[in-house]
């Protein structure tokens, strides 16, 4: 490890450390504007110039450029050095508009830093500056060339990093252009972070675009609740609306970026137009009411239910967007008050895939998303990254980019921004693929891994027997064995119930040969892990409770952050079960069909008003901190809130837990209960964490050591025989479309597409259809019109169509659910 | 449009190649030569041919100062930009033919035959001020060296509408 002194102070780094690096370990920020640590060095702004007194090196250097070495002697305060930066930033602010009066960088502009820390303060060249003509980029980001230094840093983050490529550099000399070929929207769905890489103001954040000062915004570390991988973010706020989301860092999460999605998704909480107005007045009957008395009566509808009835004739759901505070309180209150659930799943496969994923992800096979990046071979089944979570496939992509090999078996026709080899394959024969995948892998397990392991080995070697394997197959077979890391990523949307936990013994498999191999499951929400640990296998879902209620024997629902019309699959029924309820208690934020139906309404705080836990798809606790709550000053200055109500100032509305907590009267010793208390009560796993704030923002991996081989996966369902002339109809996620977010933020609508069914080209061809047709989809309970995508990468015998907002898919009445061919008409 | 000849030579030429975009640049001065220029259709339909996006291959174009991508005269007339060619008068050459052909810098001639451009030292500095037209280069420029070269190509230009 080398040794070095940077301005009389000594360090030791790890081999291959960057000086720039180095310094910054000492505190000492060497300005730049090219170099930065997910891109690397390139050298293009030579404004890290620092003076080499002694060792290899003599003289102004790049400090991004060079190594740290043994005796080395550096100063970054060398007159040499200061004046070379000057002349720098001088050159670099030759062509500058002086814009920054009307920048929306500004105050957070590295440019202005740095051009504040160069000394650079008087223009000497006398000619004319440099001007472009701006392009057009889509919603999300403005574009404002005249303010470029050419850095590269956009088009290195966009081409490289991302794998896009329609943004990039063009022209040469002082010509030198960013931007696209032409006008148009960027096509990466990662566009947003263009925002925060560029050190100055070409790219700026369009929704938040003249709205506000880097000076007068409340931030506060929160964390994105929109898929399961919980990314870190930097809410902010001003005048009690969410302004802007920006990344956070977190090394093993996110790293420094966001999706789109996660980053532009937030203008819910701000409340939309008609009728997407997020919901501010609690209702009781469909009449305003005031606060107190809602909570009031609700109790004493719930009390007299209760009393008429008994206690299990009131039933509790939450979701899987629900934080951890809210679902623990639920667990709590069912039983304490003997209520029926909490439920949080919709249908018992769901419940049972995210379960088993709970269960079998132990510590020393689960890997956060800096391992995948890590890995030398990356097998992707039955998931698909840039849909369920999207910051996952940016991951797989640096994988890729040192070689990794990248194999993905799906249903669905996957796209990752990488090269990947991808076998289209129905669900039921994802794990016979992953089975021929694994098996030659496996031949070198260790001379005596267990009855356990033996047992799970001859069963995968009589899977992998059962198809023929296709050719490309055994290439990647002797991949696996070659590798040292691989990494096994799995999802639980289309996937069997049996696969996560198959997925999880092929992991523990490649351990016992001797790899260092990691398993990484994508569940369906941000609240998945929490929902999955509070339930049990045999937990009831939200289908047992529409029987329950239709049977009469729940008579009052509770719902909290949750919109069941939003996910069960067969609207007609629900809307009928729901009339028959005697009370339908909903706590939102959302102004979502339930909350329309509610008999009472308390409407909900968000996640930027509260402090709100999640737990990641790989167990790791994930705290986001509210960013503005009710009651607190608005700092600084003393305006009011943007938005004129009848609310009482520091009244505002409670978060879920505290409002569910007041309607089933919760015994409490001290006024409210603290969540260090109740999470615990209900997940002994957190009794450890200790109080106060309980747990770090970016909290330790909640994991055991693990069950071991478990024998879940085996429990593999009845299937349709080969000859089945059907289709299984799989209903998956978009990005950008399916998701309740993306239902209520308007600041989404502009990146979300028409919804298509995508077919196999065999299939489509069978069926008399071609690409781009529209067709009518005949369901149990009526039918929907879709345009087709055909493709080969689709799986024969499947139709994957989005849970789409633009489309009536809660047709379906149940799942799995089966089409005739006969059913499918072209219109 | 492409022309479907042009298309199908273009295909065996990236063909023959390792890898299809070491061909951008051979591909472009082929488009070049038929039409004098890569429009934006062109360059989409050449970025397709080598399955490239139109922006990494507009990254190429406008990188180099031989493909155009706007309309240019017959004969480019590119007159040198730097140090040696400053030193030994490069701006009066510039006006010269400016004034003579009434275009400025970057313009066309009204009869379509010339396009006057910049372009960096091409290595004739002991020869300066020099320029280059199409493909030949003329240093020692004098208003009498250039009235000659210019209206010799005029002449070429009348008779057979090739050099
Ligand atoms: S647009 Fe921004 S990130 Fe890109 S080169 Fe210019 S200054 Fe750098
Ligand atoms: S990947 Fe998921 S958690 Fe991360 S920003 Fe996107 S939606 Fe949010
Ligand atoms: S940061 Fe080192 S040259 Fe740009
Ligand atoms: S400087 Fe003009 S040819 Fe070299």
């Amino acid at each position: 490890m080398p040794r070095l002194i940077i301005d009389e102070r000594e360090i030791e780094v790890p081999e291959g450390t960057k000086v720039i690096d180095a310094a910054q370990r000492l505190g000492i920020v060497i300005p730049r504007f090219c170099y930065h640590e997910a891109l690397g060095s390139v050298g293009a702004c030579r404004m890290c110039a620092v003076k080499f007194l002694q060792g290899p090196f003599k003289g102004v250097q790049m400090s991004c450029m060079v190594d740290a070495r043994d005796g080395m002697v550096v100063s970054t305060t060398d007159e040499e050095a200061v004046q070379f930066r000057q002349r720098v930033i001088e050159l670099l602010m030759m062509n500058h508009p002086l814009d920054c009066p009307v920048c929306d960088e500004g105050g957070q502009c590295l440019l202005q830093d740095e051009t504040v820390s160069g000394g650079h303060a008087r223009r000497r060249f006398p000619g004319p500056k440099r001007t472009y003509r701006d392009q057009y980029l889509g919603p999300y980001i403005k574009h404002e060339m005249n303010r470029c230094i050419h850095c590269y840093r956009c088009s290195r983050f966009y081409q490289e990093f991302c794998g896009y490529r329609d943004l990039g550099p063009l022209q040469i000399g002082s010509r030198m252009y960013f931007g696209r070929f032409s006008d148009g929207p960027l096509e990466s769905p990662f566009s947003g972070n263009l925002v925060d890489i560029c050190p100055t103001g070409v790219y700026t954040d369009k929704t938040a675009r003249f709205k506000l000062r880097r000076w007068d915004l409340q931030r506060a570390p929160s964390v994105c609740n929109q898929c399961s991988l919980g990314c870190a973010t930097v809410a902010n706020g001003h005048y009690r609306g969410v302004m802007r989301i920006e990344a956070r860092f977190n090394r093993d999460v996110n790293g420094y970026f966001l999706c789109d999605a996660g980053r532009f998704g937030f203008s819910y909480a701000n409340g939309g137009q008609g009728r997407r107005e997020r919901p501010l007045l609690p209702r009781i009957a469909g009449v305003s009411a005031s606060a107190p008395s809602a909570l009031a009566s609700a109790r004493e509808a719930l009390e007299n239910i209760s009393q008429k009835y008994g206690p299990r004739a009131i039933a509790a759901a939450g979701s899987n967007r629900s934080s951890l505070e809210s679902q623990a309180m639920l667990a709590l209150i069912c039983k304490t008050r003997d209520w029926r659930g909490p439920v949080f799943f919709f249908d018992p496969s769901e419940r049972g895939k995210t379960v088993a994923a709970v269960q079998e992800l132990s510590s020393d096979i689960a890997v956060s998303m800096r391992e995948i990046e890590k890995a030398d071979l990356v097998i992707v089944a039955g998931a698909d990254p840039l849909n369920e979570a999207p910051m996952c496939a940016l991951a797989i992509r640096q994988a890729a980019r040192k070689n990794a090999p990248i194999v993905t078996i799906d249903s669905r026709p996957l796209f990752l921004p990488c090269e990947f080899t991808h076998f289209p394959v129905a669900p039921e024969k994802i794990e016979h693929y992953l089975a021929m995948l694994v098996w030659k892998a496996v031949e070198k397990v260790a001379e005596n891994p267990g009855k356990d392991a033996e047992m799970f080995c001859r069963q995968l070697g009589a899977l992998s027997l059962e198809s023929a394997p296709p050719e490309a197959m055994a290439a990647f077979s002797e991949l696996l064995l070659a590798s040292k890391r691989p990494v096994i990523i799995c999802g639980t949307d289309v996937t069997r119930e049996s696969t996560p936990s198959f997925a999880a013994g092929c992991a523990r498999l490649l351990k016992c040969a001797q790899k260092e191999a990691g398993l990484f499951f994508l569940l369906p929400g941000a609240g998945s892990f929490g929902s999955a640990l509070l339930s049990g296998t045999q937990s009831q879902t939200f289908g047992d409770l529409v029987e329950d209620i239709e049977k009469g024997v729940v008579r009052a629902l509770v719902v909290s952050e949750c919109d069941p019309f939003h996910y069960y699959p067969d609207h007609a029924r629900l809307e009928r079960a729901v009339s028959k309820l005697e009370q339908l208690i909903a706590i939102d934020y959302f102004p979502s069909e339930t909350v329309e139906r509610a008999s009472i309404f308390y409407p909900a705080s968000t996640v930027f008003e509260t402090g709100s836990t999640y737990i990641n798809q790989e167990g790791r606790l994930r705290f986001a901190q509210p960013v503005h709550c009710g009651g607190a000053p608005i700092s600084p200055g003393e305006h009011p809130p943007r938005v004129y109500s009848g609310l009482v100032p520091g009244g505002d509305h409670l978060p879920a837990w505290k409002a569910l907590c007041q309607i089933a009267s919760m015994p409490r010793e001290d006024g409210v209960p603290a969540p260090e208390k109740f999470i615990p009560s209900v997940l002994p796993a957190f009794s450890g964490l200790g109080a106060g704030p309980i747990y770090p923002v970016d909290g330790p991996r909640l994991l055991s050591p693990g069950p071991g081989f478990t024998s879940q996966w085996s429990q593999r369902g009845e299937e349709a025989g080969e000859g089945a002339p059907d289709f299984e109809l799989l209903l998956v996620e978009w990005m950008f479309g399916t998701s309740e977010f993306a239902a209520w933020s308007d600041s989404l609508d502009a990146a979300v597409c028409e919804p298509h069914m995508s077919i196999n080209t065999k299939d489509a061809a069978r069926a008399g259809l071609s690409d781009g047709d529209r067709v009518s989809v005949e369901l149990d309970g009526g039918a929907f019109e879709i345009a087709v995508s055909v493709s080969e990468r689709t799986a024969e015998k499947v139709l994957v169509v989005p849970r789409h907002q633009l489309l009536d898919w809660q047709k379906i009445k149940g799942f799995p659910v089966r089409i005739l061919a006969g059913k499918i008409r072209k219109i | 449009m492409l022309p479907d000849e042009l298309k199908v030579k273009l295909r065996e030429v990236i063909a023959a190649a390792e890898s299809p975009r070491e061909k951008a640049i051979d591909v472009m001065f082929e488009i070049q030569e038929l039409q004098g220029w890569m429009s934006d259709q062109a360059m989409v339909e050449a970025a397709e041919l080598l399955g490239m996006t139109p922006l990494e291959l507009e990254e190429l174009a406008t990188f180099y100062d031989y493909i155009y991508r706007s309309p240019v005269g017959k004969y480019v007339i590119k007159v040198c930009d730097s140090t040696v060619c400053w030193l030994e008068g490069r701006r009066r050459v510039v006006d010269y033919i400016a004034s003579r052909l009434a275009i400025p810098m970057g313009g066309t001639s009204a009869d379509g035959l010339f396009t006057l451009l910049p372009v960096c030292c091409i290595g004739y500095c002991d020869r300066a001020p020099a320029m280059v037209i199409n493909k030949r280069v003329f240093g020692n420029l004098t208003p009498e060296k250039i009235d000659r070269i210019l209206s010799q190509l005029a002449k070429n230009a009348d008779f057979s509408g090739s050099e």
